[in-house]
């Protein structure tokens, strides 16, 4: 009996989704929308994660150790023959080499020798195309298709290099731990990039008295290191895949907005139907169960199609986030994404909560209220006022927690609380702002203007239907402002960053370069010969250069902070170190402290004199000078030579003429350096701002996609109420009110209200820029830069947002114009 | 195991090789010929010879411990060319190399196989230090001088070590006409060397440190060709004997496939191609015709592979020569039949019991079967 009834009572509240599509595509669209970025996000971050945990694997072989060279420059074959040939066969040649392609574009190489491989891991690798073909000239070189598509590369084309060599013919091919990295056979690559040294050397498997008997026969020049890149990984980007699910969850705040918006509409609707269905006798507590199984119903619907959407969304994005960790921290990510069922019971979840939050409460309230208000027209109006109160109450509660948050945060995750807190906060003030905002407009207006003032007075119906859409506006506004402040300011820091440390005209990296030859050269007017070492400091991988402390580009150094030890660090004095930014903000770390490197020698301490801009670097970075480097690590290996050009007259000392880059060319390769060893500043700034560019691809992407959820909220809105009012328009057109004024009383209070809504979201926006490079940035990543607030992006977020309103309006116009008439003849027949 | 047809597509050097015995039976194309009348030239045919598309080193011993117990072992270097053009040094060279090595046990079967590149040093057959050398990364065959024997066998499988002494009793074996070995009337051939009576001597190893001590017969043949097999051909039966007086005989048959309805796969020795050689205790041989060799294959066993398949495979046989008199005749069998090589080249390779009137040990080797 009960069971019948909760049968036809659910019916009846789900017709009205049968009678309003367009109400429940809006309801499932904002469900939808929110789940799917929040999907996309988590199965990338899941994704990602899983490949950090196969970084002790190299293309689909276990690499548990590496041998690398003490020093720099590689492994000679000799060496690793001779270790073949001792035995250890889980020992393979592996070739790294990050490339440039002849119109700048990155691209990561790796290359190794299939038949090297250990027997047990052949079996990862993914073959339909000829080994023997990959091996045999002319070779080729195997793009996976994601790749391919960026580097717009077809099959059986050869890839120019920006040092005008061309690699193989490229097949479309993808093996395990390749990533967006092309792939090769080693000897190919030695051949074709004239290389006559490995990268190193991977290791595979070993037992301990293996590794012992392995350690005991190596030749001083090598070390065997434990491959700790899966710990490393985990560790550096943690900050990264924190910003990616912030940014997600901001989007599925936005997404409820619509759903809230629906709920609205929805829950008017339906009204009379629930006051019916109680005066038939329904309890509300049977009404309360009905909701419930809607609410369930609905939340499978949108968790199952948002999951769907998600995991779609995840396969576009992916390619630019494998890019840019592959780019940043050398992180392999595989493209095949894995949805775990994790996952698609955390979406559910959300939806569910989401739901139960967005529909379910107030249906519940609305079910407990007194039957005779439930009718009464005025009843918006009144509630709509209470709302606002208790939204700006809720947004001031918000407000002080975020004051009482913000000094003692210390971790990424309270920086996104607090940003949250923020936003919310601004969110639910903005109804009572735009209240506000409308009395004032409509006390200034003089009395004679009376299409205004009723324009403006329209308002006060307007608001409470457009108000979630406009909070959601206001989200993405402020998110879109804010992240692109961060970016813009980013990219200008860097830029300026990179033209100060990038000083020098060209920089060699060369294994056999006689220096001295090079030298020789009148065309070349300073020069710059680094050192240095790689090791570990804290629980990261740290790097030590060794600098030539009188090298233009070491005189101008770019110092966030220092102390009085800094002459002393330019005097070449032993035991004064300058670190990295990143030291200063991850360790806390202040000039002056003493920190302890690992020397050849032993632990030895240092006194830092200053801090250096380092931007990006995700790894801990030490200055020393080259001689120092030299005696305390003696394996320490070169790092590149840089070189300043003489520049003639005549070209106003801007560019170095084609004359000299020719002599300076040929002179390199006389003095033993390969083509391709070496690179001209401008490569290295434009290469560098492309994988900046590629990096905030998917904020931007992400940015985009909030902003378009945002504006379906708007449209949802504007289509609810005018669905709403089209019985009063129709009294409107019946009284002889002209099309261009009702198009007046329409436009005028959206107007107002979403240009409050974007002139809100800058300040806003700024102060999240603001909180986002001075705190969060400090704490993700360990450093700081200028925040530069730029027009261009407020005016492209007005232009876009101008776009969403005309585009709602426009449908939404249409829409009533189809509708009218026979509105109008329905209110005739009621006379 | 899904990684053995990948192998074998760069082993075979084709796409579409169905069967990997293709590129034993593929038509010379650039590669140098194998021509009757060569002389072959010691120490000097003991190397590589990369021109030629395919060449192996093949040793096998019958041993037995000091407990009197029987151990057998094969071992193999495998070189061939991927192209008939191209560098055999460095790393474009087009020089591809597969080394097999099996342990027979009192315990049973292990075996492994081992891929390299040519040009780079990791596998080869050449001199270093004056020394014949024959090794792909650890495993090696060494020779005292430039000759291979006598000379030092070195190789490890699944944790047991093997060090062996080899020596050689008496001169090299020429194969079919002086080194010139047909393997059908088509025109196949390969040159084709043997050295019979190795005296072989030393350790094996076992994982847990017990040390061995073994001796016994060793075979090795040293082959080379660009064609080995006709196309209706696909595999060979390969006896090699060490009889009770001191001499030794190795017969071998290339299967036709032109056999008559209801017949076993492989079975009816009519049109088989049948060779062999008669060697005396010191040395002396004498080739065997077809029509002096009667080979039968009297029992099939079962014989599990490594995908959970079995395969049927003739492991007992009788083999007479009946033109050399009546003592000539032998019924051989597997001492175990479980010696299945699931490698990129699957084969059956184990120790055999010869039993007559001259009886003896020694290996048989089984390969195309399907």
């Amino acid at each position: 009996m009960v069971s019948k009834r909760l049968g036809w009572t659910l019916h009846t509240l789900l017709s009205h989704y049968r009678h309003h599509p367009l109400q429940t595509l809006f309801l499932l669209t904002g469900l939808i929308t929110g789940v799917a970025l929040w999907v996309a996000v988590q199965v990338i971050n899941t994704h990602a994660r899983s490949s950090y945990q196969q970084a002790t694997q190299l293309l689909g072989a276990q690499a548990s150790h590496w041998i690398r060279p003490a020093g720099d420059g590689g492994i000679e074959l000799e060496q690793y023959i001779e270790l073949r040939r001792a035995g250890f066969r889980q020992l393979f040649p592996v070739l790294e080499q990050q490339l440039t392609t002849s119109d700048r574009q990155p691209l990561n190489l790796i290359a190794t020798d299939l038949l090297a491989l250990p027997m047990d891991s052949v079996g990862a690798f993914n073959v339909t195309a000829n080994w023997s073909e990959l091996m045999q000239p002319p070779f080729q070189a195997w793009y996976p298709q994601s790749l391919a598509e960026t580097l717009d590369l077809q099959p059986g084309e050869q890839l120019a290099l920006a040092s005008g060599i061309r690699l193989p013919a490229a097949v479309i091919q993808t093996q395990a731990q390749q990533g967006q990295r092309v792939f090769m056979d080693i000897g190919a690559a030695m051949t074709v990039l004239g290389r006559t040294r490995f990268s190193y050397l991977a290791v595979g498997g070993l037992t301990p008295v293996e590794q012992a008997a392995l350690s005991s026969i190596l030749p001083a020049q090598l070390q065997l290191v434990a491959n700790q890149q899966s710990l490393d990984l985990s560790e550096l980007t943690q900050s990264l895949h924190s910003n990616l699910t912030a940014m997600s969850l901001l989007s599925f705040a936005v997404g409820l907005f619509i759903v809230f918006n629906a709920v609205r509409f929805s829950l008017n609707a339906r009204s009379t139907t629930l006051a019916t269905l109680q005066e038939l006798g329904v309890s509300v507590r049977l009404l309360s169960v009905a909701i419930a199984v809607e609410t369930m119903i609905l939340s499978i619907i949108g968790a199952a199609a948002g999951v769907t959407l998600g995991y779609l969304l995840g396969m576009q994005l992916l390619p630019a986030v494998a890019n840019s960790m592959q780019n940043l921290y050398g992180a392999v990510i595989d493209h095949h994404l894995l949805l775990q069922p994790l996952t698609i019971l955390k979406a559910w979840g959300m939806t569910l909560a989401g739901l139960l939050f967005a529909l379910g409460w107030p249906l519940w309230q609305r079910s407990q209220r007194a039957l005779a208000s439930q009718r009464s027209i005025s009843d918006d109006w009144l509630q709509d006022g209470k709302a606002r109160r208790m939204l700006a109450l809720g947004a001031l509660v918000l407000l002080a927690l975020a004051l009482l948050l913000y000094p003692n945060m210390d971790s990424v995750a309270e920086g996104f609380a607090l940003l949250a807190l923020l936003l919310f906060a601004a969110a639910w003030l903005l109804p009572v702002l735009l209240a506000a905002a409308l009395a004032a407009l409509q006390s200034l207006i003089p009395e004679r203007a009376w299409r205004w003032r009723w324009a403006l007075n329209d308002g006060w119906t307007q608001l409470p239907v457009l108000r979630t859409a406009l909070m959601a506006l206001l989200l993405a506004l402020t998110a879109n402002f804010g992240v692109d402040t961060l970016v813009g300011s980013f990219r200008s820091a860097l830029e300026n960053w990179l033209d100060q440390r990038i000083a020098a005209d060209i920089y060699v990296n060369s294994e056999k370069l006689k220096v001295d030859a090079v030298l020789q050269s009148p065309l070349i007017i300073d020069h710059h010969q680094r050192n240095g070492v790689d090791l570990r400091w804290g629980l990261r991988p740290a790097q030590v250069y060794g600098l030539d402390t009188r090298a233009p580009d070491s005189l101008q150094l770019p110092l966030a902070m220092h102390n009085n030890a800094l002459a002393a660090w330019y005097r070449n004095e032993a035991g004064v170190v300058l670190a990295n930014e990143q030291v200063h903000h991850m360790t806390g770390i202040d000039p002056g402290d003493k920190i302890t490197l690992t020397t050849a020698a032993g632990p030895r301490k240092f006194t830092v004199a200053g801090f250096f801009y380092d931007y990006g670097n995700p790894f801990y970075r030490f200055y020393l000078p080259y001689d120092i480097v030299a005696t305390l690590w003696p394996d320490a290996g070169n790092r590149g030579l840089a070189l300043w050009l003489e520049r003639s007259a005549q070209a106003g000392g801007a560019d170095i003429s084609s004359s000299t880059s020719t002599a300076i060319e040929q002179k390199l390769l006389q003095a033993g350096a390969q083509p391709g060893e070496w690179v001209y500043r401008d490569d290295i700034l434009q290469v560098s701002i492309e994988i900046f560019d590629r990096t905030f691809a998917i904020t931007a992407a992400m940015g985009t996609l909030t902003l378009m959820v945002a504006g379906i909220a708007l449209l949802a809105s504007l289509l609810a109420i005018h669905q709403r009012r089209l019985p009063e328009y129709a009294h409107w057109r019946a009284i002889g009110v002209r099309r261009r004024e009702w198009l007046l009383i329409i436009l005028l209070p959206l107007a107002v209200c979403v240009l409050l809504t974007w002139l809100l979201s800058l300040p806003l926006g700024t102060l999240l820029a603001w909180l986002l490079i001075h705190d969060l940035n400090v704490l993700s990543f360990g450093w700081t830069m200028p925040m530069l607030v730029q027009p261009w992006p407020a005016v492209r977020l007005a232009l876009l947002t101008a776009v969403v309103v005309a585009t709602t309006l426009i449908i939404t116009l249409l829409q009533v114009r189809y509708r009218l008439p026979a509105t109008l003849k329905q209110l005739g027949g009621d006379g | 195991m899904r990684w053995l047809p990948l192998l074998l597509l760069l082993v075979a050097g084709a796409a579409t090789a169905d069967d990997v015995y293709d590129v034993l039976r593929r038509g010379d194309s650039g590669y140098a010929e194998v021509v009757p009348g060569k002389t072959l030239v010691f120490p000097a045919d003991h190397l590589a010879h990369p021109t030629y598309r395919i060449e192996w080193w093949y040793l096998t011993a019958n041993l037995t411990d000091e407990r009197g117990q029987n151990w057998g072992l094969h071992w193999t270097l495998f070189r061939q060319a991927l192209h008939a053009d191209g560098k055999t040094e460095g790393w474009t060279s087009n020089q591809v190399w597969m080394a097999h090595a099996a342990l027979t046990t009192p315990a049973g079967h292990r075996y492994e196989e081992r891929f390299a590149r040519g040009g780079i040093g990791q596998a080869g057959v050449a001199l270093e230090e004056g020394r014949f050398s024959a090794w792909l990364d650890d495993w090696q065959l060494q020779g005292d001088s430039a000759e291979i024997l006598p000379g030092s066998l070195h190789f490890s499988v699944d944790g047991t070590t093997v060090q062996l002494e080899l020596d050689m009793q008496t001169p090299w074996v020429l194969q079919g006409d002086r080194g010139y070995s047909r393997k059908s009337a088509q025109g196949q051939a390969s040159y084709y060397y043997s050295q019979p009576h190795i005296r072989v001597r030393g350790f094996i190893i076992e994982p847990a440190g017990e040390e061995i001590t073994v001796s016994g017969d060793g075979w090795l043949d040293r082959e080379w060709s660009s064609q080995p097999l006709a196309d209706n051909q696909p595999g060979w039966d390969w006896f090699s004997l060490h009889l009770q007086d001191g001499s030794a005989l190795m017969v071998y048959r290339l299967r036709h496939e032109n056999k008559r309805d209801g017949e076993r796969p492989n079975e009816g020795q009519h049109n088989h191609w049948l060779s062999g050689t008669w060697i005396t205790a010191d040395g002396h041989s004498r080739a065997l015709s077809a029509d002096e060799i009667e080979l039968t294959a009297l029992e099939y066993h079962r014989v599990e592979r490594a995908n959970d398949s079995a395969l049927e495979l003739p492991l007992r046989w009788s083999l007479a020569l009946p033109a050399m008199g009546d003592g000539y005749r032998w019924t051989i069998e597997a001492m175990d039949p479980h010696h299945w090589l699931a490698t990129a080249f699957p084969y059956w390779e184990g120790p055999v019991v010869a039993e007559g009137s001259n009886p003896g040990i020694g290996y048989l080797e089984l390969t195309g079967y399907q």
